[in-house]
């Protein structure tokens, strides 16, 4: 781990030039198979630091979903918003926006990963070293 | 080894105020020091809970709170874990105290949330969340909570009502509690018809924004003594982190708090069923749901009953009373001192000092205080009187 540098896909800028590329990486704990996403050094799950990168497939389904009607500043025009947390079909789950209205999403409804250029508000919220982080959404299937 | 005592309580007025956070410090010190020595002649060292430097543009709370106390070259430091960290406060403080580090320490909590309106609230409060992915997918902190919310109420039979009607019932406590931010009795159609703010969570739901001090010394028990204060003991303390990031934890067994609790109740030599008492961290109404289940009070998925009276709750449960002083949702919020207004409440109910909304009998109260998103950190603390207890 001495030679972690920002091409390492277990640091967020080596994730997400992955993601920029269209690839969701994840953690794999080579000891008991825990997904960790983003990937990081160590598996929350058993403590083992012995975790492969490995890409995950960008299809899952809803696990729980809400509405946010008061959004933070960079996000406020674009409220009300649908936000999930999704269970990937290689196991790992993440949070991240649903382009669908609330109404339109149900537990368990099957989603897929798209990945956008960080929008105007989204540069102009982000801190130096992020400004050009992809951001993940997910869209119904 | 020393065993660590609360010996004396004191907290500002909480909600909307024209003070500054030290100013509200000041009010609820005067309190805590009402007919005891100067803080300069007792304390040995400060803990503040304070979430965050955001609100008043200050970090350096220890300092300056000790200053403020009079206190001079003494340790002292700010202590953080969003809203856990007046808990943390507090344990550090008992842990000194067990230790024989110290016989006296202050632990105390401040936030000023007003200061820069909803938006500075909800902006300062993101930065609990994983900054990577949760906080670049918009997500707030009512967001989260309804993660939460919505995964329950899949997954057990609770329905949107049983949730308002733990916000009725904490406000029917909050009612009779002088301290509470909110102190007014609302119906359960107040609730169900308040503003959406993250579906299936409304306005009535979720704790208020609010400005707030608490103060509490902890001492050994035998200067406790000497002081001539009524003591509640300090029997258990327990904490625990989670994952950062709700996506990747258990959304429905909030394990954190489960494991802070039983280090707690294993610490003071306890089982849940001898609790009377507890402060949850019911920042949003499923919270004291959650909470009840993981403190071992109800049984799995029957939590969301914590608003009935124990004989109507299901098989199972404890005869525990959550929440006697109106929870975050009705006493109020100011994060840094919410895990000190929990022990505040929970020294005036085991002392005799809770006036008409003292639970009769009560000797054991266990304080669940949360950080971050639900148990991303959650401090339990068990304070008791019972003769036996350790
Ligand atoms: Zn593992």
């Amino acid at each position: 781990m001495t030679d972690l540098d920002a091409s390492d896909p277990r640091t967020l800028p080596g994730f997400f030039d992955a993601l920029a590329e269209g690839e969701l990486l994840g953690g794999v704990c080579a000891d008991c198979g825990q997904v960790l996403l983003p990937p990081r050094p160590a598996c929350y799950a058993c403590g083992s630091r012995a975790v492969d990168v490995e890409p995950q497939s960008p299809g899952g389904t809803i696990f729980s979903y809400t509405e946010v009607h008061a959004a933070p500043p960079a996000f406020a025009a674009d409220a009300p918003y649908t936000v999930a947390v999704v269970e990937l079909a290689d196991g790992g789950r993440l949070l991240g926006r649903v382009d669908a209205d609330y109404a339109d999403v149900a537990i368990g409804d099957p989603v897929e990963l798209t990945v956008q250029e960080p929008t105007a508000e989204q540069r102009e919220a982000a801190l130096d070293y992020e400004a050009d982080w992809p951001v993940h959404r997910f869209e119904l299937r | 080894m020393p065993e660590p005592v609360i010996a004396s309580v004191g907290a500002s007025p909480i909600g909307r105020t024209d003070l500054p956070g030290r100013d509200l410090f000041s009010i609820a010190l005067a309190e805590a020091f009402d007919g005891l020595p100067d803080p300069a002649e007792l304390v040995e060292a400060v803990y503040v809970g304070n979430q965050s430097e955001s609100y008043e543009h200050q970090i350096m709370h220890g300092t300056l709170l000790a200053e403020w106390a009079g206190l001079r070259h003494v340790p002292a430091e700010r202590v953080e874990g969003c809203a856990a960290a007046g808990a943390l406060a507090l344990r550090h403080a008992v842990k000194d105290v067990r230790n024989g580090d110290h016989e006296a320490v202050l632990a105390c909590g401040v936030e000023k949330m007003t200061s820069a309106g909803t938006s500075g609230a909800t902006d300062a409060l993101s930065a609990a969340f994983d900054r990577a992915i949760e906080q670049r997918s918009g997500v707030t902190a009512p967001s989260q909570y309804a993660l939460l919310a919505q995964r329950y109420l899949h997954e057990t039979d609770a329905t949107e009502r049983d949730l308002a009607e733990i916000a009725v019932k904490n406000h029917a406590n909050a009612a009779r509690n002088p301290r509470a931010q909110f102190p007014k009795e609302i119906d359960v159609d107040t609730v169900l018809e308040s503003n959406p703010v993250a579906s299936p969570l409304k306005l009535y739901d979720c704790a208020p924004v609010g400005d707030g001090a608490a103060a509490v010394l902890v001492t050994s028990a035998e200067l406790a003594e000497d002081l001539g204060r009524p003591q509640v003991r300090v029997a258990g303390s327990g904490a625990s982190a989670n994952n950062i990031a709700v996506a990747e934890r258990d959304m429905t067994d909030i394990a954190g708090a489960r494991i802070a609790a039983e280090t707690a109740y294993e610490e003071a030599g306890i089982d849940a069923d001898a609790v009377d008492i507890a402060e949850v961290h019911d920042a949003f109404t499923v919270c004291e749901a959650l909470l009840a289940e993981a403190a071992g009070f109800a049984p799995s998925e029957m939590g969301y009953q914590s608003y009935l009276d124990p004989a109507k709750r299901a098989d199972g449960w404890t005869d525990v009373r959550l929440s006697p002083s109106g929870g975050l949702k009705a006493r109020g919020h100011p994060i840094g001192a919410t895990g000190l207004l929990q022990a505040l409440e929970a020294y005036e109910q085991l002392t005799g000092a809770a006036g008409d909304r003292a639970v009769e009998g009560a000797d054991t109260a266990l304080l669940l205080n949360e950080g971050g998103v639900a148990d991303a950190v959650t401090v339990g603390h068990v304070l008791t009187t019972a003769e036996g207890a350790r």
